[in-house]
């Protein structure tokens, strides 16, 4: 299907929504501004019940399954959680808190790179101008191979592949480099798509406008487009940075990099429990529930100026 | 309407994931096997599968606790060590099945998949609680691995010690080893395997790793080139136990089984036969 008629492009917006884990806005729409989890009253009445059975079962199953003690000796002994916690060297405990903090840095590092590396490449295949064919072929080529390759096998190409080639500068760095590199190589080419759907999203009448004043067809991306286009996309980018805040464990495998996963992973080798992955999963938690809360705050914001300029407001 | 459809799908398939939880409950091993009957057939109700030793090692399985990755051929001292114990109580060679268990799996709560699992597992009183062990079928000593051009081949007095990169596989007790006898001064690097531990030493990322000496001498002797070992470390008492689910009746028997082979000499002659060149391995003062 082209994107090239209004409704064509208003169904992508609603697909890049609809992929972020939005509800399509008939469904507000339906709701006639009451609450939106909620509803009306006879379904909260529903919702309650329903609620506590599940909770109810939950709890059955995780109290009087017959491995449920030796489940939660495993898994939630506070005492070991908080060791794992605050790590003690005397046990050969790592502390997992300690660990999170190398999350926070490779993740804000590789993010701000990302941004910036993913719209270099969008934009390269939006190009269309003829000389800059290759470009655009690379483009392709490179958002086709990194997304298809799986991240880990990235990290260890990098990781294990640099060193081994003896080069001055590039062999020499740490794997806290190689990491990150391998994180933004990865991520870009799905950011990449994330923005090229963002740009096919502007509709071609503004393209048109912006020609019509007189810009150039870089201003008029520039100026038009993009601002347009990033805004759209804002929603699905933050899903994919809640991903990357996860995938920066998988930075570890490297060795040198004790970042959370890692140090739980340690923890529970030496203890012989898994408690310490339980306070990592919920370290994890509370960096990405309030990204999520964010996004869907953002979405729900986008929805609302739609809803109220019913024309093609953004 | 579809909605409905799918919440109903998804409860029943609750209710059956419930139901297939409550079937695979931990099969309590009640019976008490008394202290004198450890024959073929005193044992059998403690068995996962009866007739069948049932027998696990992660994978890759790596020399020379076991040759070519292969547990069931019976080389390699942990092989043989398993086959010697099974032999003990009574199974032929044809009934001991192997398995593959990745560590970080052998101490999961729940049913095991193995009578024991022998898998160079340190012995630890934490782990103990967890888990159970055998009483030692070998007694570890640590060693250190590094290129030959390192200083550290030279250099290795314990203040020198300090100063240098190191490497571990993750899991290993050589970690703990590590920060608390040579407590170096950079954090030390650790890996997924053991194999990636050793890449790590050949590409210069790491300055040197700790493993068991026997691993060690196989490591600078057949596998990485041009490396060596630089020596190993007085015992700190560390052991290899088999291990098993905690209350298994079967520890009773197979430790019997293994204090017999220590007594008749089996234990040292298996040890010299698989893990015999580490005699002149010079001792070096963490």
């Amino acid at each position: 299907m082209p994107l090239r008629g209004s409704r064509e492009g208003a169904y992508l917006d609603e697909q890049i929504l609809l992929a972020a884990g939005a509800p399509p806005p008939g469904a507000f729409a339906a709701g006639g501004g009451g609450s939106r989890l909620f509803g009306g009253r006879r379904a909260a009445a529903v919702s309650t019940v329903s609620t506590v059975v599940f909770l109810g079962v939950v709890v059955v199953l995780f109290v009087f399954a017959p491995g449920a003690a030796a489940v939660r000796h495993t898994f939630f002994n506070p005492q070991q959680m908080w060791q794992a916690f605050r790590g003690d060297p005397s046990k050969g405990l790592y502390s997992v808190g300690k660990g999170l903090i190398l999350n926070v840095e490779m993740f804000l590092i590789a993010e701000v790179l990302i941004l910036f590396c993913a719209l270099v490449i969008a934009v390269l295949r939006q190009l269309r101008n003829p000389v800059l064919f290759p470009f655009r072929m690379l483009a392709v080529i490179y958002t086709d191979v990194f997304r298809g390759v799986p991240l880990i096998i990235v990290i260890f190409a990098i990781g294990f592949g640099a060193p081994a080639l003896y080069i001055r500068g590039i062999s020499t760095q740490s794997d806290f480099v190689y990491g990150i590199a391998a994180l933004v190589l990865s991520y870009s080419a799905y950011v990449a798509e994330v923005y090229r759907a963002g740009i096919n999203s502007v509709h071609q009448s503004q393209v048109a406008a912006a020609r019509s004043l007189g810009l150039s067809q870089w201003k008029s991306l520039r100026y038009v487009v993009l601002p347009q286009a990033v805004r759209t996309v804002i929603p699905p980018l933050l899903n994919d940075f809640i991903s990357l805040q996860k995938d920066t464990a998988l930075v570890s495998t490297l060795g040198a990099v004790i970042e959370a996963n890692r140090a739980a992973q340690i923890d529970s080798s030496t203890l012989f429990v898994y408690s310490s992955y339980t306070v990592a999963a919920l370290l994890f938690l509370c960096l990405t529930i309030p990204l999520a809360r964010f996004t869907d705050h953002l979405i729900a914001r986008d929805v609302g100026r739609r809803m109220a300029g019913g024309g093609a407001i953004r | 309407m579809r909605k409905s459809v799918v919440l109903v799908v998804l409860a029943l398939l609750a209710v059956g994931l419930a139901a297939r939880g409550s079937g695979a409950a931990p099969v309590s091993t009640t019976t008490v096997a008394g202290a004198a009957s450890c024959s073929y057939g005193a044992v059998q109700p403690d068995l996962l599968k009866k007739g069948v030793l049932t027998v696990a090692t992660d994978s890759p399985a790596y020399d020379p606790w076991f040759v070519n990755n292969t547990p069931s051929n019976g080389k390699g001292y942990e092989s043989a060590v398993a086959y010697a114990v099974a032999k003990d109580l009574g199974f032929s060679k044809s009934h001991v099945k192997w398995t593959v268990e990745p560590f970080d799996a052998s101490f999961a709560p729940g049913p095991k998949s193995f009578d024991f699992d022998i898998n160079e597992i340190s012995y630890t009183s934490e782990r103990a609680t967890v888990v159970a062990f055998s009483v030692s079928y070998y007694d570890v000593q640590q060693a250190l691995v590094s290129l030959k051009a390192s200083p550290i081949v030279k250099h290795h007095s314990p203040a020198e010690l300090r100063t240098y990169v190191y490497g571990d596989q993750i899991g290993s007790t050589s970690l703990a080893f590590i920060n608390d006898e040579l407590r170096p001064i950079h954090q030390p690097s650790v890996f997924n395997t053991l194999n990636d531990a050793k890449s790590a030493l050949q590409d210069d990322r790491i300055q040197a790793l700790v493993a068991d000496t026997p691993t060690a001498q196989y490591i600078s002797s057949s596998e990485i080139p041009h490396s060596v070992l630089v020596g190993q470390f007085p015992s700190t008492g560390e052991h290899y136990g088999l291990l098993f689910a905690k209350g298994d009746k079967l520890v009773g028997c197979v430790d019997k089984a293994l204090d017999k082979l220590k007594a008749n000499g089996t234990l040292a002659k298996l040890q010299r036969q698989w893990l015999d060149i580490y005699t002149s391995v010079p001792t070096i003062k963490p």
